[in-house]
């Protein structure tokens, strides 16, 4: 008897505790259906999260197109580096240099400052294969269009045989990251590397038709399989380098003859 | 509900334990933490390779997965920061946002602790860099506070002037 007592003593509290429990949330405008609410974020955040992804994935509005299976003079296929200074005599057991940057890339620039005439010198000499794998990741990270733009402006000056000269100029008047350059000063790039005339008029439709971009988004995909992932990077018979220990002109040239068999 | 604890609330309990002082260190935390979500989703957004590549860079998962999961963390963290900064359903979007905190200083540490030499990537670009310019303890203490306000959130979610309140009472 007492045992159901007490029971019901506990009852009629914790009742009366719900009550007042109730009485609270209905007296600070609890209206809201808990249940309901939750669902219609979910769902919206689900929506947000799904229709995000498929927005951005489809947008791409730091890529362009053109010119499809167009490869450089002296390019394989889709995907490959280009090689410079084909004209050289290489010398034998000479190590092959693969130097991947992006026209964008401050460091490259620092990087092509300080050894720039060493390897276009090791490379005229056919002390080294050099291979040029011209990148343009930073295009989706600065949101602009321009690595594309100065790489597929560079082949393009490759067509005239003036790919180097065209290279040069671009990292010599690299504008500040983010800024970009515009059309009018990669065509005076290519009237500096020495392209007039009729030569000028086909560099121009090149580059008007973007007939290397879909080339150079090839070489970033590729490069970026073959864990290069930032700019410069230096391989030397397909080693990856510590930039620090290259990073002068006797360095470098140190590496190339350790290289050269 | 509200009225039985602040009677609690005597003129004996220090200032520091009132419900008052405690809802505006909710309201702080979720403006602070909710915020900084929502930057670092906003800035990533319109980056789709960057993003891809700043979580491939920590190497943890196959790079299908990690593109995918590059694309959809900017509009996660956007999500749970717009619900912090309005203060709905504050726990378990605070419990969430905690966790999300906890996985990136997990990651972090584990790239530092390998000797990849990558950006978080916290707010926009990442990927790798040079050796010299890693900042790993930085961005562990970064990402850790950001963790403490979601933590305080989790174990205390009433705050001063969120939907909670309003919308249920509480």
């Amino acid at each position: 008897m007492a045992k159901n007592s007490t029971k019901a003593k506990g009852k009629a509290a914790s009742n009366a505790r719900q009550a007042k429990i109730q009485a609270a949330q209905r007296s600070s405008g609890a209206g809201a259906n808990k249940i309901v609410v939750a669902t219609v974020v979910v769902v919206v955040a689900i929506i947000a999260v799904v229709g995000g992804v498929i927005w951005m994935e489809t947008s791409k509005k730091n890529q362009i197109t053109g010119g499809g299976n167009a490869v450089p003079p002296g390019v394989s296929e889709l995907g490959a580096g280009y090689p410079a200074f084909s004209d050289a005599t290489v010398v034998d057991g000479a190590p092959t240099v693969d130097l991947y940057e992006d026209f964008q890339c401050p460091a490259c620039k620092g990087f092509e400052d300080q050894l720039g005439p060493t390897i276009e010198d090791l490379a005229s000499s056919g002390r080294i294969e050099l291979v040029y794998h011209i990148k343009n990741f930073l295009d989706d990270n600065l949101g602009n269009t321009w690595s594309t733009k100065a790489g597929s402006a560079a082949f393009c000056a490759a067509d005239a045989g003036k790919f180097q000269e065209f290279h040069d100029q671009v990292y010599a008047n690299q504008p500040t990251e983010g800024d970009g350059f515009t059309d009018e000063q990669l065509r005076g790039f290519a009237e500096t590397s020495g392209i007039t005339g009729d030569a000028l008029t086909t560099w121009q439709e090149c580059y008007d038709a973007d007939k290397y971009a879909d080339y150079v988004n090839s070489v970033e995909e590729q490069s970026f399989q073959d864990e290069v992932t930032g700019t410069p990077t230096v391989m030397i018979d397909g080693e990856m380098t510590d930039l620090a220990s290259i990073g002068t002109p006797e360095l470098f040239t140190q590496a190339v003859e350790n290289a050269t068999k | 509900m509200t009225s039985t604890v602040d009677d609690v609330d005597t003129d004996t309990t220090p200032w520091y334990r009132r419900d008052r002082f405690l809802d505006v260190v909710g309201l702080l935390a979720r403006l602070f933490l909710g915020v900084v979500l929502v930057v670092a989703g906003a800035v990533k957004v319109g980056h789709p390779l960057t993003s891809k590549r700043a979580v491939q860079a920590y190497q943890v998962m196959p790079d299908d997965l990690a593109a995918w999961i590059g694309l959809a963390l900017p509009f996660l963290e956007i999500v749970l920061g717009v619900l912090l900064v309005l203060g709905l359903f504050t726990r378990p979007v605070a419990a969430l946002s905690t966790l999300l905190m906890a996985v990136f200083v997990v990651g972090i540490a584990q790239a530092w602790a390998r000797g990849l030499t990558i950006d978080c990537g916290c707010f926009g670009g990442g990927g790798e860099i040079g050796a010299d310019e890693t900042k790993y303890p930085q961005e562990i203490a970064r990402d850790a506070s950001f963790a403490a306000a979601g933590a305080w959130l989790w174990w205390r979610p009433q705050s001063l002037a969120g939907l909670d309140r309003i919308l249920f009472g509480h």
